[in-house]
């Protein structure tokens, strides 16, 4: 009756973004999309955690990397750590990470954050209405996900389920790059 | 060729047959139509040329023949639909994919060689498995294969003219033989006349004719044929294009049907993340309304969860009563409700004296009677350690020696009784965990001097190690999200084939055939012969009679005009 499944990141699986097979959550799938070959990102903006507007449009010839993400999962968890240190790594290359907290309560959240030392700021999203707006483009298809959007607000790349610091750092050089 | 006894291998039949023993054609007639594909396949089973027959040169055109004769016969159709049912075995045996990842993911933990073997043959997600696919699929081409043909045979014999008259027509079960003083050409024609009046269709020839009504009745059974494919094609558009997905909702929160909003989601093949319809949805409010004296106290008598949506994103706001049976029904996407239960909320504070958890949790009922329900409460984010508690939510909380129990399903006296635990969670290692279970290995079970909380109590921890506070309690309800675009197509078809097989059951289709010649002395025999073709009803004895009377009549009356002509002619 009730989706006893925490965490979404095996929801991937069933979707044809995924590949069947990989099912271990935190064996994110990691697509790296060609210029060229990429859809426009909707506008995003929301209210962050600390209570302050926030719209990606500010960050307008920055590489975004967004990360959808729950206090209340593991995969989140296990990746919060590699985000939070690309985040510092990349910080000089102009990338800017903005967090989507889905499907969480603020005490959690704002603890989740201290917890990993993640400096960058997390919109506040409980009914996963920033999802919503990616559909019909790369959409995320897990929790949690990571969309790179690079520097003319098109989709560059994916992660589904948890992003290992090798995945997200080669798209990240790849789209800081130009390439 | 295998048509042993299909309609149009009838006229063939009767031509055979020149007694016209009437057992012959009679017999042989198609059953009701469910029979007839049955009755269909056992036939294309018997006389299979069989590749012994033709031994020594048998051509691949031969072995496709006889591969495609073994798929669409019966028995072979059997042997599928059981593989079928085998194969679904696994699905209850092992964890699965789609129902419970987080035990997909235990089992690969507990077996690290079997679980990479059994994931090769898709036995975690065996429904998606390419094996099931193509027992699925060899199934229907299978079923397609037996029910096509015989569609087009059927719409074939709908079209078919009636065979010509057997010889002696006076032994089939219902003949008439009467003097006409007609010529045998004009009774014939008068005959003709009377029967075309009749809505009869004919066919004539040198002293016979023969007529045959009735054709609605294969109109019916073509249309059941038709209507059967029909349905097998709406369940794998469903299948195929469709989704299923659950997800709970605490009172006051939203959900947009996205996928990484839904608790669990079960799309067809075809189904990409874009086509869930975009609509979000608001549980405002839920009553759940129980009765309260009498031999029924304690049934439930009303759910009632009010909820808001909106169709679109940015679309305009609409309220809604969800109820059981009563679902939502969104861009062709139907919200069902289909559970309910209590989400008391806390409030954790951990050693540092932060506030790390605040807010409602969805508990499980544990007895459907009592709504006792079993929940926890993850504070990963505590410190020094983290927090976890255990325990159990009691709508209606009575003491019963010591022993706390819930008395009544709705909230009369809330209460919960809760266990702390500190410790390693386990949730950083990033395998997923079940919210609803504290993997209570990596966590130490903390002594409290007070247990059962109600609202607005807290219980501490011993040496500031943090508090729990329970502050009150919020109702959930679990909804379903489907999407079947199959559905009316197999509810049309279904409605088509009943249809069909009404008509085909309640249609009789019967001819009739007419002799007439005359002797030496130049009088001139009539003979009437009747013979239903399917006569599951009865009762075409007294329509023969009938027939025979009227046309008897009819040719007397010819007889008469032609005897005033004559006279009138002499005159």
């Amino acid at each position: 009756m009730l989706g006893a499944a925490a965490c979404g990141g095996q929801i991937a699986d069933n979707t044809p973004a995924s590949n069947g097979s990989d099912f271990v959550a935190g064996d994110g799938t990691a697509t790296y999309y060609q210029p060229g070959h990429r859809t426009a990102a909707p506008a995003v903006s929301g209210t962050t955690l600390s209570g302050s507007k926030l719209s990606l449009s500010s960050y307008r010839g920055h590489v975004v990397v967004l990360n959808f993400w729950g206090s209340w999962c593991s995969p989140c968890r296990k990746e919060a750590p590699t985000l939070a240190v690309l985040s510092e790594k990349y910080q000089s290359k102009g990338v800017r990470f903005v967090g989507i907290d889905i499907r969480d309560q603020a005490s959690a959240a704002q603890a989740f954050v201290q917890n990993f030392s993640i400096s960058y700021p997390s919109l506040n999203d409980p009914s996963d209405q920033i999802a919503l707006d990616f559909r019909g483009t790369v959409s995320p298809a897990a929790i949690p996900s990571t969309l790179v959007i690079d520097q003319r607000d098109h989709i560059a790349g994916r992660v589904i389920g948890t992003a290992s610091y090798g995945s997200l750092d080669s798209i990240l050089s790849k789209v800081t790059a130009g390439t | 060729m295998t048509d042993v006894h299909t309609p149009q291998a009838d006229p063939a039949g009767t031509e055979a047959d020149p007694a016209g023993t009437g057992a012959g054609p009679a017999g042989t007639e198609d059953g009701p139509a469910l029979d007839a594909v049955l009755g269909e396949r056992d036939a294309a089973d018997a006389p299979v040329e069989r590749p012994a027959a033709v031994a020594g040169h048998f051509g691949a055109v031969a072995w496709a023949r006889w591969a495609w004769r073994q798929l669409t016969s019966m028995r072979v159709a059997l042997v599928l639909l059981f593989l079928l049912a085998l194969g679904s075995v696994p699905g209850s045996l092992l964890p699965q994919q789609g129902i419970d990842p987080a035990a997909v993911q235990q089992y690969y933990n507990a077996h690290k060689t079997l679980a990479p073997i059994l994931n090769d043959f898709g036995l975690f997600n065996v429904f998606a498995a390419p094996w099931f696919a193509a027992i699925y699929l060899l199934l229907f081409i299978s079923l397609a294969g037996c029910v096509l043909p015989r569609a087009y045979r059927l719409a074939r014999s709908a079209r078919a003219l009636p065979p010509r008259a057997p010889r002696n027509l006076t032994r089939l079960p219902n003949s008439e033989s009467y003097p006409t003083t007609l010529s045998a050409g004009e009774a014939s024609a008068a005959a003709a006349t009377f029967l075309a009046g009749r809505h009869f269709r004919l066919n004539r020839g040198d002293g016979w004719l023969s007529a045959e009504k009735g054709y609605r009745r294969e109109v019916g059974n073509l249309l059941f044929h038709v209507a059967l494919m029909g349905v097998l094609v709406s369940i794998s558009l469903g299948g195929l294009f469709g989704y299923k997905a659950d997800r709970l909702m605490v009172e006051g929160s939203s959900f947009a049907d996205t996928v990484t909003d839904l608790d669990a989601f079960h799309p067809g093949h075809f189904v990409t993340a874009g086509d869930l319809a975009p609509f979000s949805l608001t549980l405002d409010k839920f009553d759940a309304s129980y009765v309260m004296s009498g031999p029924d106290r304690g049934q439930p008598s009303v759910f009632d969860a009010r909820i808001s949506y909106t169709a679109q994103p940015g679309g305009a706001t609409r309220h809604y009563s969800l109820q059981v049976n009563h679902p939502l029904n969104v861009d062709a996407t139907k919200v069902y409700l289909i559970g309910h239960g209590y989400a008391p909320e806390f409030k954790v504070t951990d050693g540092r004296g932060k506030v790390v958890y605040d807010q409602a949790t969805p508990f499980l009922p544990a007895d459907q009677a009592t709504y006792l329900s079993e929940g926890v409460v993850k504070a990963p984010d505590a410190k020094p350690d983290q927090l976890g508690f255990a325990g159990v939510f009691l709508p209606t909380a009575v003491d019963l020696s010591g022993q706390l129990e819930s008395a009544f399903p709705a909230a009369l006296e809330p209460a919960v009784s809760m266990i702390a635990y500190r410790g390693n969670l386990g949730e950083n290692s990033g395998v997923s965990q079940s919210v609803y279970q504290l993997n209570t290995t990596g966590m130490q079970r903390v002594g409290t001097a007070q247990e059962v909380l109600t609202p607005g109590q807290t219980m501490k921890l011993p040496n500031g190690e943090g508090r729990l506070t329970f502050v009150g309690y919020k109702q959930w309800i679990s909804i379903q999200v489907t999407h079947d675009p199959g559905q009316v197509p197999a509810l049309i078809s279904g409605v088509v084939a009943l249809a069909g097989l009404v008509l085909s059951f309640l249609v009789r289709r019967r001819r009739i055939f007419v002799r007439a010649y005359g002797d030496e002395s130049g009088r001139t025999t009539v003979e009437v012969a009747g013979l239903a073709r399917s006569d599951v009803g009865g009762g075409f004895e007294g329509e023969f009679a009938e027939l025979s009377r009227d046309l008897r009549e009819q040719l007397t009356a010819s007889s008469k005009e032609q005897l005033t002509a004559s006279s009138k002619e002499t005159e």
